[in-house]
């Protein structure tokens, strides 16, 4: 194990990690029907293999073999790169997710978690920002009126909660004092140093959670479709893969969340009462914290109503966005009295 | 003039996060129950006298059509459904259908049809699944549309009972 190239190494992390987030996504996939139809007395897909479970597997034959179809008057540059820069953002920002403490295989240590960078949440913010663009080209080069509605939303709406969706980690990089998710993990070792057990932390992670719904546009702030209104939204004018390439950055949006979700408030690899566990336990830990708040998109998603359009400008500005300043500065007071990080 | 009188809301309900956290957990008890729709191919529908299905024509023991082509089906027909052309015949009835169609994109089953008929020549079966290829498919013929009166039997006393006021029993 001493005598790999460091080289191996990394594309086997980057292998493993980033087929998981496609394989979660193809999950989700499956996942979403399912659980909708367990909420509404339904079975769900259940005919291709047992229990359905290869259904992820057909609907991408078919995706495959579909028909692609470009609007006459679409920017088709754009239009075709639209559903690759939507899905390339998240599936960037798995990165800097430690996924696990450091792993020992062979007497050697290896960090799970594809790049240790010191500036990792400002890597994910910027990185993860630049998602809505493919939103919005997308909407913008279908030349439809109901996408490009769909691509204007998204951008309203990102602007708005993204203010709240950082200024609400923030809170989090005060407390645990690094940029750095490795250190805000190795921050909350055990379970009484989580971030969530601080009144801050509750706070900031009720302000990160409801943002996050709003970043990957998921009900109930799924504006950027809005299939009443919008018939499908931004990807009215979509067909075949480049629909399912919007699909898949959309699940893999929602996974990086989950995941930095469970890596800033709850520990990521962290297990509970077992400071000192087994790594693979860790990733474990890990994997079930992420795959809870997945199960949360999903559930939220099929419980609540959408909103009205003003309503979620004013939940975002005049809501989240002076609760998440209020934390901000709560959590500065708050280190400032107890010397505490 | 209508005035909707909307109710007051109370503080937890306009901090709109515990009625979120309250539907939460009414999607997660639900997610428990058994499902109530039915595995269709698996599970068919339930059948009964009253099924009203796809039309179809008597084949009496003898093994003869019921049917003397005497046109009242095909005029009761809302769909224009049904084509009859009738000819003689030397069982002794004088009149058989040469042809019969049924086209069964048409047919709406609303059982005028059988209503209609004097000989009790025409029921609605039970018979529910329609589906096929070609439209040329679903243009059902005299031998498509026979069935041996023993298959209908339930069918036929249940109309004789639906309209014993008036009917004999044959």
């Amino acid at each position: 194990m001493q005598d790999v190239p460091e080289l191996v190494i990394w594309i086997a992390k980057i292998v493993l990690i980033f087929g998981g987030m496609i394989a979660t996504a193809a999950i989700m996939s499956l996942a979403e029907r399912k659980v909708s139809a367990w909420m509404q007395y339904r079975y769900g897909p259940n005919r291709v293999g047992p229990f359905g479970l290869l259904q992820p597997l057909a609907d991408g034959v078919k995706f495959i073999f579909k028909e692609e179809l470009i609007p006459a008057g679409a920017n088709k540059l754009l239009f075709r790169l639209a559903p690759a820069l939507a899905a390339m953002p998240s599936m960037l920002t798995i990165a800097v997710i430690p996924i696990g403490t450091t792993a020992v295989i062979g007497g050697r240590e290896i960090p799970l978690g594809i790049a240790q960078l010191d500036i990792g949440i400002m890597y994910m913010l910027a990185i993860g920002g630049l998602g809505v663009y493919g939103v919005i080209l997308g909407g913008w080069a279908s030349n439809s009126k109901y996408s490009m509605l769909g691509g204007l939303r998204a951008a309203a709406q990102m602007i708005s909660y993204e203010l709240t969706l950082i200024l609400s980690i923030l809170a989090i990089v005060a407390l645990s004092g690094s940029l750095d998710l490795n250190e805000i993990v190795a921050s909350q070792r055990e379970i009484g140093d989580w971030n969530i057990c601080t009144p801050m932390g509750v706070l900031a992670f009720v302000l990160f959670t409801i943002a996050s719904f709003a970043e990957t546009n998921r009900h109930p702030f799924d504006f950027a479709e809005c299939e009443p209104e919008l018939v499908g939204g931004f990807h009215t004018e979509y067909s075949a893969m480049r629909f399912a390439l919007y699909f898949i950055g959309e699940y893999c949006a929602m996974t990086v969340m989950s995941s930095l979700n469970a890596t800033l408030f709850f520990g990521g690899p962290s297990v509970p009462f077992m400071p000192d566990a087994h790594w693979a336990l860790g990733v474990l830990a890990f994997l079930i914290k992420a795959g809870f708040f997945l199960f949360l998109f999903i559930w939220v998603r099929w419980t609540l109503p959408r909103l009205r359009f003003d309503q979620l400008m004013r939940l975002g500005w005049r809501v989240m966005l002076p609760l998440a300043l209020f934390n901000l500065l709560a959590t500065g007071a708050w280190i400032a009295f107890t010397g505490d990080h | 003039m209508v005035v909707v009188q909307r109710k007051e809301l109370t503080l937890l309900e306009r901090l709109y996060l515990p009625e979120v956290v309250r539907g939460l957990s009414i999607t997660f008890r639900k997610f428990f129950e058994k499902p109530i729709t039915r595995q269709y191919p698996e599970q068919p529908l339930p059948k009964d006298a009253v099924t009203r299905g796809q039309p179809r024509l008597v084949v009496k023991d003898d093994g003869n059509i019921a049917c003397v082509a005497c046109g009242m089906c095909e005029v009761a027909c809302p769909a224009y459904a049904i084509t009859i052309d009738g000819g003689e015949t030397d069982r002794g009835i004088e009149r058989e259908p040469k042809r019969f169609d049924i086209d069964m994109l048409r047919c709406i089953l609303c059982g005028f049809c059988e209503e209609a008929c004097p000989k009790d020549a025409i029921f609605m079966s039970d018979e529910l699944e329609l589906a096929d290829f070609s439209r040329a498919a679903l243009l059902y013929d005299i031998e498509k549309l026979k069935r041996p009166k023993s298959t209908l039997q339930k069918r036929i006393d249940y109309v004789y009972k639906l309209n014993n006021r008036w009917r004999r029993a044959p």
